[in-house]
């Protein structure tokens, strides 16, 4: 009950719909117990031959001013009590977000997407069931049940009520403890689900290769083996499920059998009246639902404070990267100087740079090669300041990096990264991410910078087309010229490109480089490659080898001493001028 | 996720609907037997529950009211209303646990059947439709399908049950009264035909919100550097207000249907069924005695009615998801888009492996053609390479070569023969084709060169991966050969990914060899191994190479130069260069600093 607690911020919040929700709860709970009243006393005039028009009349007004009141006031509940559930839901999913967007990638790098998912959907669902269901299931089990049993005891029999009770509270403690195997076996037959959809998703993602090999038949029988799995564990939850029926039934059969067995005895005893015995068994079936209740509650609140508990930790990270409270609000511009002994990722060992040391001069380009995981990526990303912890320092002006506002430097960088990620939008939206506002020509403009606006002109819809995980697919080549363009319609003072040209054919590769060049008179650029040829024009080419700068000049100036670079230049000459005839 | 769509629902006439749930329930056909006895079951149980108020009933009528009190036939009485309890629960069990295991089996077949029917699909279809959406029809709306059956299997067919039979009982008891109580039919059918109008409406806006929303969240997730370093997480947390205030407007609007309509409704529907039954026996006791049993059975008849029905109510909107998803999974099992046909029943094979494309004219949507009269021959043992810039049609030749979309005008033919004729199995046998990505499997190394081949010894699979240059990387990584491919394989690199699908295709060791040469970020050393096992793998095989880097393909028998879906050069690759035309341009540009270092050796 703990999570009721944790949630008091909420219920303060939200204290009025609580509050007023409580109190018809209770008052629906008394107007429960009228009904049964009423066939109670109609069953003893009946009985008793004592019946007149006047009385039925009156009785059945209560009866449909009782039913009325109820209706009314069970609606106004639910709003109050699951509307609000519903709004903490909300507001908890807003604020995930908003925590979303403040945490660095040091953050991402820990946690998989699919997880940070679950906390945004199963948990909050789990605390939404606290807030809403779970608020309900202990008042109304509370009220209803209190007073009916007060009821039975204080207007029937309080001797026959202690003997019908008994049973009653294995009721609660069957179902809590159904529900937590249930919960488990649940859990179980999710996995095997999920399973499951990986390997229908798996076989899409691959039915080519499936269909070049002829494994059509092989991999369904993979498929029905794992559809299996799913059947038989799903039968495991099936058994518990059904469990839950069958034992109510026993034990309020057991229930009404005390009821029926002792309360005729004392009728017979004239301690109690046919209809009173009558009123009291419609009472005992009130009582099913709060005992149930009582044993959901239970596995509600267990569940809601596991989640809220996972919410709340994953609420209470930092972020490792956030601005000084002396942040200058200056737009950083000069040159860029990076000067750092070591970087190690957070939470592994070994560096990932060390000794890089060099200045890049304002409207300069830098190239930076070398092989995979030789720290190329790593070295743009801490000119953006996804990473910080690194011994030295980079200055980016006549100030380091650190002595800006974050959004100061963001807004200077244009960065085309690797994966080349597009959003579920339509192209125009996707190159305008950085001004949503922006005019067509800007668009147009940066998108054939980029080399991509006739293969816009081509898709169906133009610079409406959809992309992303849910529109049209695209070549990578067109998903990294679209990124391209995404990052120059800012007109960045600092263009990264990282690795951004490599599913590109070579004449667009050269195209894109060559507007880049005329285009971006002025104003710096940084471009790690694999091809040589994309970083050939720079000012100052860099060879990263382990993290460390191997060597570095023009591409005339390495080519002048031996190296790698020479060495993989010839290596890419080499084979061609063979082919040449050896001219 | 794919979303549900609202329009998909609005579609559905009365008519679709009704002709969906009977195409469900024709699943249930196998099952008669295992349907017979749960039926069984369900009659026992059904059976029981009603009786227990009947015993009662004789209990006060017979014996408490007339203050007779006999000890034999009160034990009788006492000990059958117990003994019927427990055998009913005890029946009960198995009766739902055996609908369920009905319903769970009838899924899995629709289940291998969309799958089956999806295998069987031809490209075409997995080009227009996101792989995540077939994925949705498979799992996710077969599941959907699967709550309906659990549900209507058991809570339906057994409320239903519970109905009849309590209405039976109940003119049995007292024909008048009974005649009065029907009158709840219309109001319940009412309350649920507006209940369902309602929620189903509102019930799909609130799933389509909610799967905006998660659709919203988990790309801001993936994308989240992207936004960060963009500056728009002010905007974008904006955007997932808004949606989310939907989603919350919607869960509100649910939560008012349900309050109207739904457990309060039908309470307020017992209260009225219980001021017939007291009228009723009020009124009739001015005139006449009554038997009290009478009005107990009633009256606990009634509560028992109720429940039941709350139990459908609250079960419509499964109902009706079910529909909706029954509809689009029926959508995919009806689709003609099949795989282009072979003669299956043919016993042609490929014996030299000669391949021959005739005067071939394809287009993908029927409009544009991609391919324009392509001609070329492949003699056994030789290779063609195909160059040519991004969307020259390079890739169709290979697609429509391994039969993945059917082509209208012109023809293959291998071995003199059209490609039509031989079987499907012949075609998978003799013909390998290593892609451009190289896709691995969750398995083991092991696993992803075998594929579903189990009878490949280790010696065969070690041996095809030494023949691609394999073994040395694979014998290094952890477990060797039993080394877990996770994630498509994202620990290994690109490089070596490749080299598993060469070693995957060697190990079937086909007659034509298709490749479609991979082009992102190799590390040298890789490149050199993976050069050294194509050629080694091209020896004796009659290869057609799609290559984007020339160098790799300097030793081809023909190389034809693409240009929007027309061979415009031809020849080897000395006769191209010589030819100075679009090849010789393809082949500076590739090297960019060509002529610099020329000038410089020069």
């Amino acid at each position: 009950m703990k999570v009721f607690l944790d949630l008091g911020w909420f219920f303060k919040q939200e204290k009025k719909a609580y509050i007023f929700g409580t109190v018809i709860l209770l008052f629906v709970a008394l107007l429960q117990l009228v009904p049964p009243k009423v066939i109670g006393v109609i069953a003893d005039h009946i009985n008793n031959g004592t019946m007149t028009k006047g009385l039925l009349l009156e009785w059945m007004t209560v009866l449909v001013g009782a039913g009325l009141g109820m209706y009314i006031l069970r609606y106004f509940w639910r709003i109050m009590i699951f509307g609000s559930a519903v709004k903490l839901s909300k507001q908890l999913r807003n604020g995930l977000y908003q925590h979303f967007t403040n945490m660095s990638p040091s953050f991402y790098q820990k946690r998989r997407i699919g997880d940070l998912m679950a906390h945004a959907t199963n948990d909050l669902q789990a605390i939404q069931q606290t807030a809403g269901l779970g608020v309900l299931t202990l008042v109304d089990s509370l009220s209803t049940g209190g007073f009916v049993i007060l009821a039975m005891a204080f207007t029937i029999s309080w001797k026959l009520t202690l003997i019908c009770l008994i049973p009653m509270p294995f009721m609660a403690i069957l179902t809590s403890w159904f529900g937590t195997m249930l919960h488990r076996t649940f859990h179980k037959a999710q996995e095997a689900f999920s399973d499951l959809n990986d390997k229908t998703q798996e076989s899409i993602s691959g039915i080519k290769v499936i269909k070049t090999f002829g494994q059509e038949k092989e991999d369904i029988e993979d498929f029905r083996k794992k559809s299996q799995d799913v059947v038989e564990k799903n039968i495991v939850v099936a058994k518990i499920d059904s469990l839950y029926d069958p034992t109510i039934s026993i034990i309020v059969g057991i229930s009404f059998f005390l009821a029926i067995t002792f309360g005729s005895k004392f009728v017979l005893a004239g301690e109690l009246t046919i209809g009173e015995l009558i009123a009291f068994t419609t009472y005992l079936g009130l009582l099913i639902w709060p005992m149930l209740a009582f044993g959901w509650l239970f596995n509600i609140v267990e569940r809601g404070r596991a989640s809220y508990d996972r919410v709340a930790a994953l609420l209470r990270e930092k972020s490792d990267i956030t601005d000084r409270s002396d942040a200058l609000e200056i737009i950083p511009s000069g040159d860029i100087h990076y000067d750092i002994e070591k970087f190690t990722f957070p939470g592994e060992n070994k560096p990932m740079l060390k000794n890089i040391n060099f200045t890049l001069n304002r409207g300069e380009t830098l190239g930076i090669v070398g092989k995979t995981g030789a720290g190329k990526t790593t070295l743009l990303k801490l000119l953006i300041r996804e990473f910080e912890d690194y011994e030295g320092g980079i200055n980016f002006g006549s100030h380091t990096l650190q002595e800006y506002k974050l959004e100061k430097l963001r807004e200077v960088i244009g960065y085309v990264p690797q994966d080349h990620f597009l959003f579920s939008a339509s192209v125009a939206d996707n190159i305008a991410f950085t001004n949503p506002n922006a005019p067509k020509e800007d668009i147009f403009g940066a998108a054939k910078l980029a080399s991509i606006h006739d293969d816009i002109l081509q898709f169906t819809e133009g610079y409406q087309t959809v992309v992303g995980e849910r529109g049209v697919s695209l070549s990578g080549g067109q998903k990294q010229r679209i990124s391209i363009a995404r990052a120059l319609l800012m007109n960045p003072e600092v263009l990264l490109l990282d690795d951004s040209l490599s599913a590109v054919d070579a004449k667009t590769e050269e195209a894109i480089l060559s507007s880049l060049r005329k285009n971006r008179e002025g104003k710096t650029t940084i471009i790690t490659s694999h091809r040589l040829s994309a970083i050939q024009h720079a000012n100052l080419i860099l060879v990263l080898d382990n993290g460390e700068v191997i060597e570095r000049g023009t591409h005339e100036e390495l080519m002048a001493a031996p190296g790698w670079y020479k060495e993989m230049y010839l290596r890419q000459q080499l084979e061609e001028l063979v082919e040449h005839g050896g001219h | 996720m794919e979303d549900i769509k609202m329009e998909d629902t609005a579609q559905l006439t009365e008519k679709e609907q009704k002709r969906v749930l009977s195409r469900l329930l024709s699943y249930t056909k196998p099952h008669k037997k295992e349907l017979i006895v749960a039926f069984s079951l369900l009659v026992l149980t059904t059976l029981g529950e009603l009786a227990s108020p009947i015993l009662v009933k004789i209990f006060i009528d017979d014996y408490l009211a007339p203050g007779n009190l006999v000890f034999k036939p009160l034990v009788i009485l006492g000990a059958s209303y117990l003994g019927i309890q427990f055998v009913k629960s005890f029946l009960l069990f198995f009766q739902l646990v055996k609908f369920q295991e009905i319903a769970l089996k009838i899924i899995q077949q629709l289940r291998i059947d969309i799958f089956s029917k999806v295998q069987s699909l031809g490209l075409k279809y997995f080009d227009q439709t996101p792989a995540g959406s077939i994925v949705s029809r498979v799992t996710n709306d077969t599941e959907a399908i699967k709550d309906m059956f659990v549900t209507v299997l058991s809570t339906f067919i057994q409320s239903g049950f519970l109905l009849i039979g309590i209405f039976i009982t109940m003119f049995i008891l007292d024909v008048k009264l009974a005649l009065f109580c029907l009158i709840f039919i219309p109001l319940i059918l009412l309350v649920m035909s507006l209940y369902r109008k309602f929620s189903s409406r509102f019930y799909l806006e609130m799933r389509e919100r909610l799967s905006q929303l998660n659709a919203k969240l988990s790309e801001s997730l993936q994308g989240m550097s992207i936004i960060q370093v963009f500056r728009q997480e002010k905007r974008l947390r904006k955007e997932f207000e808004v949606i989310n205030d939907k989603h919350y407007d919607a869960g509100m609007k649910n939560i008012k249907i349900d309050g109207l309509l739904l457990r309060p409704a039908v309470d307020l529907i017992f209260i009225l069924g219980l001021i017939i039954v007291l009228n009723y026996f009020g009124l009739t006791s001015l005139d006449s005695p009554v038997e009290i049993g009478v009005l107990y059975a009633f009256v606990n008849y009634l509560e028992r009615f109720f429940e039941p029905v709350n139990n459908m109510m609250m079960r419509l909107s499964l109902y009706q998801q079910a529909i909706v998803a029954g509809a689009r999974v029926f959508r995919i099992l009806d689709k003609q888009e099949l795989a282009p046909g072979q003669n299956d029943e043919s016993k042609l094979s490929i014996e030299k492996g000669r391949i021959e494309f005739k005067n071939l004219t394809f287009s993908y949507d029927g409009k544009r053609d991609v391919l324009k009269n392509i001609s070329f021959t492949a003699n056994p043992g030789e290779t063609v390479a195909l160059v040519g810039h991004t969307g020259s049609g390079k890739s169709s030749i290979i697609n429509l070569l391994m039969r993945f979309y059917e082509f209208e005008k012109g023809d293959i033919l291998i071995d003199g023969q059209s490609i039509r004729h031989f079987s499907k199995d012949e075609l998978r046998e003799k013909m390998g084709l290593v892609l451009q990505d190289s896709f691995l499997f969750y398995g083991t190394v092991r696993d992803n060169i075998t594929l579903h081949n189990h009878h490949l010894t280790d010696e065969q699979v070690e041996e095809a991966a030494q023949f691609v240059q394999a073994h040395t990387f694979i014998e290094k990584l952890e477990d060797s050969y039993h080394h877990k491919v996770v994630e498509r394989g994202s620990t290994l690199s690109s490089g070596q990914r490749q080299l598993i699908a060469f070693a995957r295709t060697i190990a079937a060791n086909p007659k034509i060899l298709v490749l479609d040469e991979a082009t992102a970020n190799i590390d040298t050393e890789t490149e050199e191994a993976i050069q050294t096992a194509l050629s080694k793998m091209r020896k004796g095989r009659t290869t057609i190479a799609i290559a984007h880097r020339l160098s790799t393909i300097q030793d081809a028998n023909l190389i034809l130069v693409l240009h929007q879906g027309e061979i415009v050069e031809r020849g080897t690759h000395q006769e191209l260069l010589a030819l100075g035309g679009l090849y010789h341009k393809m082949f500076l540009l590739q090297n960019g600093a060509l002529e610099r270092l020329e000038d410089v050796m020069h």
